[in-house]
């Protein structure tokens, strides 16, 4: 048997050890989990779990779909401002997506081909996801994304999405329309023409 | 003696933590900017645009800057972070984008010579003290669309009082003589572009070579508070009295409509627009317009010599469509105006002879 003073722990006490591991794990569990790069509250594999979701929503074609326009930051950006009271919404439902898709896909919802994340999200849009990972059957969890998604979408790009007008391109809107006012009337300017 | 000691040592801590936000951003060069997320779309924009070779420091300055409202910004900018309270995207605030006319003049002296003297140089005074046109016209919020579109506020901080009767006074003198359509109203630094092409050949080599519009070419968007690039600027449908009007498909005019504007019903020169009819149909703005000064001068030599069949001294027409009395407006020049009785049939060339 080693003594204990060779392993530097002549005076740490049995009860005092387990004290002391109580505490730093309840530290632990306290922290806020490290946000990805590039995002202020996703970590890596929620903004993966994100983007995938929003894809199924908007998926691409040959205009960009949720992700590349910006979707996944712009729920980021708003969930550290006006959807701050969301973040443990957001953090429960992409981690009951995550291991429904593990259960029945054996795969990371991130990773399902576009189809089987159709297929879960129409159950959850339906409210018949599974109750132990969705309390209300997951159609709470469909309607806040969504709304969100589409928000992300389709808004100004101030706000974080819609990155390079991607949905105003698609749909005909210009960014900026002309906008006259009639500063000045035309018999001052053209006489000839009034 | 003590207590003025430690008052001194405290004091002079705490004038060092000013710049010290600004050396925390430039400890790392670009990189350490773009440690804030919200630093970090304007850094990946500015890693691709052609300015990408200018430092950050050179035109938002560093910690040896003697301005303190340049700190003061910086450290309430990273205070603001620390506290989660961080905006989409770091921007410049109205100062720093009239800062920013000298630091653009640094390189390009002869741009900002141009702009300096042409009519987008105009001054807060000269627009929002307009006796004629305040005293004719409502003075609103949709007039910083166009003029002092990077003020903070609406018209109500800006001028008073807000009716048809004077005097009206700036509520903010200090800005009376600053321009209120400076560089960044139609140029967005770090707009996504490649180096330009040796200008010289231009004239030589007209084709793909050609510079067709500057990249960082954006129209400021007040309501955003972001620059719209110009290739997504729409070119309105204009008609002639129900006639469609065929304009020039050049991108850079799309800028120009934004403020010399048609109204909805896209006649020609309803509103303040100037698009071109009769003979100088489908010309761009630009093909006449130098492009910071606005003048016209000598622009009619560009086309005229060689294709003119008129035999007239267009140099010598009173073309000024501003006067009221000239036959010969530019914008409206057509050729029954010089042809009274009739336009006389195009005279053959002498191709026959060769043929």
């Amino acid at each position: 048997m080693i003594p204990s003073s060779q392993i530097g722990g002549g005076s740490l006490k049995r009860r005092t050890f387990l004290a002391s591991s109580a505490a730093a794990a309840a530290a632990g569990c306290g922290r806020k989990p490290a946000a990805a790069p590039g995002y202020r509250f996703l970590t890596p594999e929620e903004a993966d779990t994100l983007g995938a979701w929003v894809d199924t929503l908007i998926p691409p074609d040959e205009d960009p779909g949720a992700r590349e326009a910006g979707v996944v930051h712009y729920i980021d950006i708003q969930l550290t401002r006006w959807f701050r009271k969301h973040q443990s919404d957001y953090r429960a439902a992409l981690s009951a997506i995550d291991r429904w898709s593990w259960s029945r896909r054996g795969r990371a919802f991130a990773l399902l081909p576009l189809a089987e994340r159709e297929e879960l999200l129409v159950q959850m849009e339906k409210g018949k996801a599974p109750r132990d990972l969705f309390p209300d059957g997951g159609r709470a969890a469909f309607d806040l994304v969504l709304a969100h998604a589409m928000q992300g979408f389709y808004g100004n790009p101030r706000h974080g999405g819609n990155r390079g007008y991607a949905s105003w391109k698609m749909i005909g809107v210009p960014p900026m329309p002309v906008r006259g006012r009639e500063h000045y009337s035309a018999a001052e300017t053209f006489p000839e023409r009034s | 003696m003590k207590a003025a000691l430690t008052a001194l040592v405290v004091g002079l801590a705490l004038l060092l933590m000013i710049p010290a936000a600004s050396f925390l951003y430039e400890a790392g060069g670009p990189d350490a900017c773009a440690r804030c997320h919200e630093m970090g779309a304007a850094v990946g924009e500015w890693r691709h645009s052609t300015h990408r070779g200018v430092a950050c420091s050179a035109c938002h300055g560093d910690a040896l800057t003697t301005d303190v409202r340049f700190h003061l910004t910086n450290a309430g900018r990273v205070i603001g972070h620390w506290r989660g309270e961080a905006g989409v995207k770091a921007r410049l605030g109205p100062a720093q984008v009239r800062e920013m006319l000298v630091r653009c003049r640094r390189c390009h002296e002869q741009e900002f010579a141009s702009w300096s003297q042409g009519p987008h140089a105009v001054a807060y005074r000269s627009i929002f003290l307009d006796e004629k046109h305040n005293s004719s016209r409502h003075l609103m919020d949709d007039c910083l669309r166009c003029h002092g579109m990077h003020f903070e506020g609406g018209i109500r901080d800006l001028v008073e009082p807000l009716s048809r009767r004077g005097p009206w006074r700036l509520r903010r003198a200090e800005l009376a003589e600053e321009p209120a359509i400076p560089c960044m109203t139609c140029h967005s630094i770090h707009r996504r572009g490649a180096r330009h092409e040796d200008r010289r050949l231009e004239a030589k080599v007209p084709g793909p070579r050609q510079e067709k519009f500057r990249p960082s070419l954006a129209f400021f968007d007040r309501r955003s508070q972001a620059h719209v690039e110009a290739a997504l600027l729409p070119l309105p449908a204009m008609h002639d009295r129900g006639r469609p009007v065929r304009i020039s498909p050049d991108p850079r005019q799309a800028l120009c409509y934004q403020c010399h504007a048609p109204l909805s019903t896209r006649e020609v020169f309803s509103g303040d627009d100037r698009t071109p009819v009769g003979v100088h149909e489908g010309l761009s703005c630009l093909a006449c317009h130098e492009k910071h000064r606005q003048t016209t001068r000598a622009s009619c030599a560009n086309c005229h010599p060689r294709l003119s069949n008129c035999g007239l001294d267009v140099e010598k027409m009173d073309t000024t469509f501003a006067n009221r009395s000239s036959k010969h407006n530019i914008h409206t020049v057509k050729c029954a105006d010089c042809h009274p009785k009739g336009v006389p049939p195009r005279r053959q060339r002498a191709l026959t002879s060769a043929d």
